[in-house]
């Protein structure tokens, strides 16, 4: 059963479209992300969602009721807003109790709400100091506590976490997560950061100017992305990708970049002189040649070391290209470095015009 | 809002700390570093200098002639050559019933004036707030600020010709229902609410525009994310908007109750009449009267200094009290 159905949903304001036709079942206790850069669309999709913003057509449906004219109040989402939009004249307890006073929840069902909710969120000492008294990170969890007394059917998070520092954010994080484990409620969560998309999703939706580009598990998005978009966006370093023209020989097809032949894997359809993008994650290239693998001669100009490993910032010809290699701590090899190995198997092919990719696998 | 207060001290303290770590240092120093100062900020100096001059010549330089309230003054001899006589003038002010039914009048008429015209402009804030239509709003508010534009001469002009026993429109209506005329203007038990109510007519439309301020400045997430969570316009008025602006409802009270002893006497002056100097004489009436009608300047100034002296005990109190017990203050 689907908790959440958006069906063809369109958002104008004025003359302008934002929202050019979103069809998206989320189900239910499942987490979905929308992720996708700045202006397309994330938070218009998720306030429409909310019923902050109207629908300007097509329909939205949550647990088979049509809620496109239903008032907000009605529609049994809590949201939790980028800058948490705590009251600041109340403090903790009357915050996260806020929603239930204004429904006339009886005051021991409120009190034992905030105390069972300030247990899980580790607020129990904090209840009665004010918002302004408090923390990023505590401020964030009084804003989720207020989220989660309610019991609502469905969470919807607008970048919750972009205000944190980047420790506090991992960190709560994966509290969101655990939570999410514990509780199970259908959870619509808005980032551009793609790491808490991976991180948080059962199910990432890449958005682009307005539209979908892809939906899928985060393993999915990774492995197979269907556009330039989708694999530039997913994966930190992205994928790197090189224009070239499709070639077929004894060998198989390949593309010839910056003078280095690689080839590609067989699922690329065959059709010589075809003008394409190949996507190589920095991730599968590898430092020694293999079974199936295309030398390429690289210049090396920096290496980040990260820890256990390392990210090479080199050129093939004119394009940059980005290696991570695994370095166990020890980066003074890699100085030298000429040649990387690219493995056919790894390699996505686009279609230069529309981005689109030629070899899409079978989801697994 | 909370946060005006909280940021106004945080920048009051900067200033406190440069000047104390300056006082801790030897006189030499002292100068090199407010010489350094000016030089930097001198731009600031050059703006600030008209208000420090409009402060200093209509402010500070009559406060010289407040000394003529302990002295038999008279023209001819001038500020400084008049003989000092002490509490004389009080004494008489204080066994001059008229002044006595003056200070008692101000009292009454500012009490009810603040306890009728102060919530006025917050609800009319409020209401403005709940007018969703952009055109509709505007028109409404220009047409309760207008009122503030028009000189108190016209005021009174107006208020006249509307409670006027023969034509006014005031009469006209209740002569319908068949009553008859009232010449309100000479019944002392109407001069304080026509007065207090033409006052409210005249400036809560004007005196919202602060509140509409504050309110503009509340987050607006607030909203969304109580509509989200299923208030009503009605409880979010009351649990995010008045709350909201409060601190600035409590300035503004601040700031009225200091100016308590200030009632607007040009709009008395011009209503009232000896009939209803019983409701309408307040103290600056008094003043007016005693010292540019009698020329008796000294009386007048004893007068205007004990106005003055209960004023600023009255701005002092509130700024304290207030600032106990809600941790909102002027200073
Ligand atoms: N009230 C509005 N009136 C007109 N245009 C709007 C309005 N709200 C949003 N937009 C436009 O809609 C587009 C999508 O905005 P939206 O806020 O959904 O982006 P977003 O994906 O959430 O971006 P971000 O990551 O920066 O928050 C933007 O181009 C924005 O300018
Ligand atoms: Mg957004």
């Amino acid at each position: 059963m689907s908790a959440v159905v958006l069906k063809d949903i369109y958002k104008r304001f004025g003359a302008i479209q934002v929202v050019h036709g979103i069809n998206l079942e989320v189900a239910a206790h499942e987490f979905v992300v929308l992720v996708g850069p700045s202006g397309c669309g994330k938070s218009t999709t998720l306030r429409m969602i909310a019923g902050l913003e109207e629908i300007s057509e097509g329909t939205l449906t949550i647990d088979d009721r049509m809620m496109n004219r239903i008032a907000p109040k009605d529609r049994d989402c809590a949201m939790v807003f980028q800058n948490y939009a705590l009251y600041p004249h109340l403090n903790v307890a009357e915050n996260i109790a806020f929603g239930l006073r204004i429904r006339r929840v009886k005051k021991d069902v409120i009190a034992s709400s905030i105390m069972e909710v300030a247990e899980i969120l580790g607020l129990t000492e904090f209840l009665d100091r004010r918002p302004a008294d408090l923390s990023g990170g505590q401020r964030q969890r009084v804003a989720m506590g207020r989220a989660i007394v309610r019991h609502p059917k469905v969470f919807l998070f607008d970048e919750p976490l972009s205000n944190l520092d980047a420790k506090l954010r991992a960190q709560m994080r994966a509290e969101i997560r655990r939570l999410h484990n514990r509780l199970g409620v259908t959870s619509i969560y808005v980032t551009h950061d793609q790491v808490e998309a991976m991180t948080l999703a059962d199910r990432i939706v890449v958005m682009n100017d307005g539209r979908i580009e892809q939906i899928g598990t985060p393993m999915d998005l990774f492995m197979n992305p269907v556009s330039t978009f989708v694999a530039g966006f997913i994966g930190s370093p992205p994928m790197n990708q090189f224009k070239g023209t499709l070639a077929n020989d004894a060998e198989g097809a390949s593309v010839t970049i910056g003078g280095a032949r690689i080839s590609l894997p067989d699922t690329v359809p065959s059709d010589p002189g075809r003008e394409v993008i190949i996507g190589i994650r920095p991730e599968y290239v590898s430092l020694a040649s293999g079974e199936a693998t295309s030398p390429v001669a690289i210049k090396l100009d920096l290496v980040e070391p990260l820890g256990s490993e390392a990210l090479l910032h080199a050129t093939i010809g004119e394009d940059p290209f980005i290696i991570k290699a695994e370095t166990f701590g020890d980066v003074s090899h890699l100085s030298g470095l000429t040649e990387v190995h690219v493995p056919a198997a790894m390699v996505k092919v686009f279609d230069a015009e529309n981005g689109h990719v030629l070899n899409r696998e079978p989801t697994r | 809002m909370t946060d005006l207060p909280a940021s106004s001290a945080g920048s009051t303290t900067g200033v406190g700390e440069t000047a104390t770590h300056a006082a801790a240092k030897p006189m030499r120093e002292r100068l090199v570093w407010l010489i350094d100062h000016f030089k930097r900020e001198w731009q600031i100096y050059v703006m600030l200098a008209p208000m420090i001059i409009w402060f200093l010549l209509f402010l500070y330089k009559p406060m010289y002639g407040l000394q003529i309230a302990f002295k038999d003054y008279s023209i001819f001899w001038g500020i400084v050559e008049s003989p000092w006589v002490g509490w004389e003038h009080f004494e008489t002010l204080f066994n001059n019933s008229q002044f006595i039914r003056a200070v008692k009048n101000t009292v009454i008429i500012s009490a009810l004036s603040l306890i009728f015209g102060f919530p006025v402009p917050i609800i009319l804030a409020l209401m403005f707030n709940e007018i969703l239509h952009a055109l509709y709003r505007r028109t409404c508010q220009t047409i309760v600020y207008l009122p503030h534009f028009i000189s108190t001469v016209i005021i009174a002009g107006i208020v006249i010709t509307a409670f006027s026993p023969s034509a006014g429109i005031v009469n006209t209506f209740i002569g319908w229902i068949g009553i008859e005329p009232v010449y309100f203007l000479t019944k002392p038990e109407w001069f304080r609410p026509i007065f207090i109510g033409s006052g409210i007519w005249q400036e809560a439309g004007f005196s919202s525009i602060i509140f509409l301020a504050a309110i503009a400045g509340v987050n607006p997430s607030l909203y969304e994310s109580a509509v989200v969570d299923g208030a009503s316009r009605w409880q979010m008025m009351w649990k995010i908007t008045i709350p909201s602006i409060m601190p600035t409802i409590i300035i503004m009270l601040i700031i009225r109750i200091g100016n308590l002893m200030e009632v607007g006497f040009e709009l008395i002056i011009l209503l009232y009449q000896p009939a209803t100097y019983q409701t309408a004489d307040v103290i600056n009436t008094f003043i007016y009267r005693q010292g540019l009608q009698s020329g008796q300047y000294d009386l007048a100034a004893a007068a205007g200094l004990f106005n003055a002296v209960v004023a600023f005990v009255l701005v002092m109190t509130a700024n304290s009290i207030s600032k106990r017990v809600s941790r909102t203050s002027l200073w």
